[in-house]
């Protein structure tokens, strides 16, 4: 479905991200999983055209869509959900919702499966998103993504600033999204909760993909439970 | 006393729709169009032309409104080009330089081409009185069009999905490239709306005073201290801001007189950035 061969991407020349290549097939859950600073934000910022990569191709369903403005890959049914989130802060949960599905009217089933998912944010419609807690606007994040239909979601480490709890449901979430066939791109620091909902993934180390393998496999490498674990 | 409030908030009712092509631009990319009077001004020729060449007042308008919108795309689709590439300071900077360019050729063709030339819009009839101060018509009409022209865009930026597009962007310019807005297309159509709103401008001054060759830079200074009062990016912040240093306005030329006017609007407008960086209803950063 997603296809990453030999990407190169970074700022001013500096490539951050070097010689990256990874897959995600359709109904899968994949992880990028790094510390800080390994570059997982630049890769994702690459693969959804926020950034247009130096060298390397991004395909998607069989079409090159390397260095496709994000506005257009949204539309390819490409929804991505930065760290920051990016929501509009003076505009209600509602307005936020609908322009999900710009430049179309919001379809009310979808509309029905968000509120679904998230009950806060249906209590909560007319609140402005800027007034709401980091775990409601992490919602609405993923919400809104929801609203354009998409066949892959892209997440930037959806825990940051959540505390545990709020992280745990926020994956939660992420499962009953999977179950109903969505397929799944997530980067994560907080690795046992990303491996718990993923089936593969792979270890991003200083800008180069180290390590792959499926869950369980990443879960018994010596370097991964070292690094990423806690485990000694 | 009621009847400088009276005509400092009629007054004040155009000075926020002057703010408000400038406002918005500014908010949603960054670009300062200091060509925004002259806009006005060609407009204004348009439909005194329009007017002498036998066209009626309604269609000539509508002409001198489209010629305004046309300027906008024009400007959009040419000296702004290189003004998009760039980012932050660098990119107002280079947008008040380009646009300033823009204004001086403007003034200096027009003056050179219909020197002294003027329009103003005579509306008929007797005074009106109003909590018994007679006003004259022109000026009411010109109020009242000006606030029918902020209730259409009020409706649009709150109930139409490409107002909200466009509120969007002054927002998170990131977040609405996310869901599939494309700021580009938005800042053109925003140009546009602009230039109309400057052509309006025009035809609802020169409903009160004549309009001039010359008039393009005063237009240009009194949107730019409104703009900086509201709120960069507010519409609503430019006609709060708009009434409010009408009213200073009229007051300041009745008490210190005219000459000191404009000086007594600057002050009013230092004051505000420095209780209120971001104006009144603008955002703080």
């Amino acid at each position: 479905m997603l296809e990453i061969t030999g990407l190169s991407a970074g700022y001013e020349g500096n490539d951050v991200i070097q010689d990256a290549s990874f897959r995600v097939d359709s109904g899968e859950a994949v992880m990028i999983i790094g510390s800080n600073g390994a570059g997982k934000t630049t890769l994702f910022r690459s693969v959804v055209g926020l950034l247009a990569p130096s060298l390397g191709a991004v395909r998607y369903e069989g079409t090159d869509i390397t260095g496709v403005p994000a506005q257009r890959i949204v539309r390819r049914g490409i929804s991505f959900v930065p760290a920051e989130r990016r929501l509009f802060p003076r505009m209600t949960v509602r307005e936020n919702l609908a322009l999900g599905a710009y430049p179309g009217r919001p379809d009310p089933k979808t509309m029905e499966l968000v509120m679904d998912l998230f009950p806060r944010l249906a209590e909560r419609q007319r609140q402005r998103a800027g007034t709401m807690s980091g775990g409601e606007q992490q919602m609405l994040a993923v919400g809104r993504a929801l609203m354009a239909d998409p066949s892959l979601i892209v997440l930037d480490e959806p825990t940051t600033g959540l505390a545990p709890k709020l992280a745990a449901d926020a994956y939660e979430a992420l499962g009953a999204l999977r179950d109903r066939g969505l397929t799944v791109l997530v980067a994560e620091q907080q690795v046992p909760l990303a491996m718990a909902l993923c089936d593969r993934g792979y270890v991003l180390d200083n800008g180069r993909i180290s390590t792959q393998g499926t869950s369980a496999e990443l879960a018994n490498d010596p370097d991964v439970r070292r690094a990423y674990l806690g485990i000694t | 006393m009621i009847a400088n409030i009276l005509d400092g908030i009629i007054f004040g009712i155009q000075l926020g729709l002057w703010a408000a092509g400038l406002t918005l631009i500014y908010g949603l990319g960054g670009v300062l169009n200091l060509a925004h009077g002259q806009i006005a001004v060609i407009s204004a020729m348009v439909l005194a032309f329009a007017m002498d060449a036998g066209l009626p007042a309604l269609p000539a308008s509508g002409l001198a409104l489209l010629v305004g919108g046309l300027v906008g795309l024009f400007l959009d689709l040419t000296i702004l080009r290189p003004v998009y590439r760039l980012q932050g300071e660098a990119r107002v900077l280079l947008s008040l330089l380009l646009t300033l360019g823009f204004a001086f050729i403007v003034d200096g063709f027009l003056n050179w081409r219909y020197p002294g030339r003027a329009l103003s819009l005579f509306i008929g009839g007797g005074a009106i009185d109003i909590l018994g101060v007679p006003m004259r018509r022109g000026s009411l009409l010109a109020s009242a069009i000006t606030l029918v022209a902020f209730a259409a865009l009020f409706s649009f930026f709150r109930f139409t999905t490409l107002g909200r597009a466009v509120r969007s962007v002054i927002e998170d310019e990131e977040g609405a490239r996310l869901v599939g807005i494309d700021p580009a297309r938005i800042m053109r159509l925003i140009l546009v709306l602009s230039g109309v709103l400057a052509a309006l401008v025009a035809v609802t001054r020169s409903m009160v005073v004549s309009v001039d060759v010359q008039a393009g830079f005063g237009i240009t200074v009194l949107a730019l201290i409104v703009t900086v009062v509201g709120g960069l990016g507010s519409v609503s912040g430019a006609l709060l801001a708009g009434i409010i240093l009408g009213i200073v306005n009229v007051i300041a030329a009745d008490v210190i007189g005219t000459f000191m006017s404009l000086v007594v609007l600057l002050l009013a407008a230092a004051v505000t950035i420095l209780i209120r960086p971001a104006g009144l209803l603008g955002v703080e950063e």
